[in-house]
């Protein structure tokens, strides 16, 4: 079989589903090639999670050493129980997590075990562990095309991970995560507006609510509001009036 | 707390009662779920005026064919809430175009368990 070419658009986004063979995606191709937004790559994640024994996920932003972290906005995805990173939020700070700071200073996955108490609290992380109440939490650091660093946890009650399960996790991991960064969080400022987003920006140069558009495109409101969110970002502009005023200015609208 | 009503189409009676059953273990939102069979009686219970939040549509709905003729249908009657295709394969190349035809997501009969249902409630009906 042929490999296939990696393909750029005039634009520079990668064409979907266009990578080289050589990039080894195993049994997940053909859901990774099929992923378009974040209900996609929740069941991705919620698959893996639940495939490697664990019963959650969460893809989590690692930041800046030095700035305060909050769980909850660095949670970028993540299928945990309602209202659980909020009131972990409330009581503890995630900025002195040891396992956040072992996510800063390294990039070997790690997995902190409850069982790991016993043997040495002080590295055992087990404050985290006890904090949001697993038994067992695998992180494996990830890193987008662009550097920017995270890491995608698994939670669950298990005592342990066997090794394949482990390794396969991990590149299972690293692969998903890949395409999830450059399918849905990768939106640059400079990136060209698809064909529906001008659509969009030209209604809203009309003055048209987000409710008005998605009467007139006959698509839900939630997703006029996140193609609005799309184009606030490629434009690298904060709000629709500056958003008109920088697409008239670019002429992407008259 | 607000009650979320759901709206499930489909033509099989039994998927109501498990969408049923899981909306018992949603816990974060109060849930209430109604029922069509076909996707006139869906277009007549939302042109009535029920407030639904969110719409959960079998891919097939005799005498209609797949998701692609049946949620135009929604959506030019007025409906711009968020709508889900849920069926027993995603596996057919059709689905790829899915937001072309309005549909927010999609979703495998088999996936459909409390988790995912809190997720996507939280993603389409809480703003951020």
């Amino acid at each position: 079989m042929l490999a296939k070419l990696v393909v750029w658009s005039e634009r520079g986004n990668i064409d979907v589903g266009a990578l080289l063979d050589t990039y080894r995606r195993y049994d997940f191709q053909k859901d990774l090639e099929k992923a378009l937004n974040r209900v996609d790559f929740f069941r991705v994640f919620h698959m893996l999670a639940l495939g490697a024994g664990f019963d959650h996920f969460g893809v989590l932003q690692l930041g800046q050493e030095a700035e305060p972290a909050v769980l909850t906005t660095r949670l970028v995805l993540h299928d945990l129980p309602p209202g659980l990173t909020e009131e972990y939020d409330r009581r503890y700070r995630f900025s002195d997590c040891l396992l956040l700071k072992s996510l800063h200073a390294s990039t070997v996955p790690s997995v902190w075990s409850a069982a790991c108490e016993e043997v040495s609290p002080s590295k055992a992380g087990t404050d985290f562990l006890a904090q949001i109440g697993f038994d067992l939490v695998a992180c494996v650091p990830v890193h987008s095309l662009v550097g920017t660093r995270y890491a995608v946890l698994y939670f669950g009650d298990n005592d342990d991970i066997d090794r394949s399960s482990h390794v396969e996790l991990c590149y299972n991991s690293v692969t998903a995560f890949d395409y999830f960064y450059r399918f849905v969080l990768a939106t640059r400022a400079g990136m060209g507006l698809t064909a529906r987003e001008t659509e969009i920006l030209r209604w809203i140069s009309h003055g048209k609510t987000a409710s008005e558009i998605a009467l007139i495109v006959s698509v839900s409101e939630h997703t006029i509001n996140s193609h609005t969110a799309t184009i606030l970002k490629k434009l690298d502009v904060v709000n629709r009036t500056q958003m008109v005023a920088k697409a008239i200015r670019e002429q992407i609208i008259q | 707390m607000t009650t979320v009503h759901i709206l499930l189409i489909d033509d099989e009676p039994a998927e109501h009662v498990i969408l049923r059953r899981l909306m018992t273990k949603v816990q974060s939102f109060a849930t209430q779920l109604h029922y069509a069979d076909t996707i006139e009686a869906a277009i007549d219970f939302i042109a009535s005026g029920a407030p639904i939040s969110m719409v959960l549509v079998d891919n097939r709905l005799p005498p209609h064919g797949d998701f692609r003729e049946t949620v135009p249908l929604l959506r030019q009657k007025g409906f711009i809430g968020p709508v889900g295709v849920i069926s027993g394969s995603l596996d057919d190349a059709y689905f790829q175009s899915f937001q072309e035809y309005g549909v927010d997501f999609r979703l495998d009969k088999a996936e459909l368990d409390p988790t995912a249902i809190e997720f996507l409630l939280k993603e389409y009906l809480v703003k951020s």
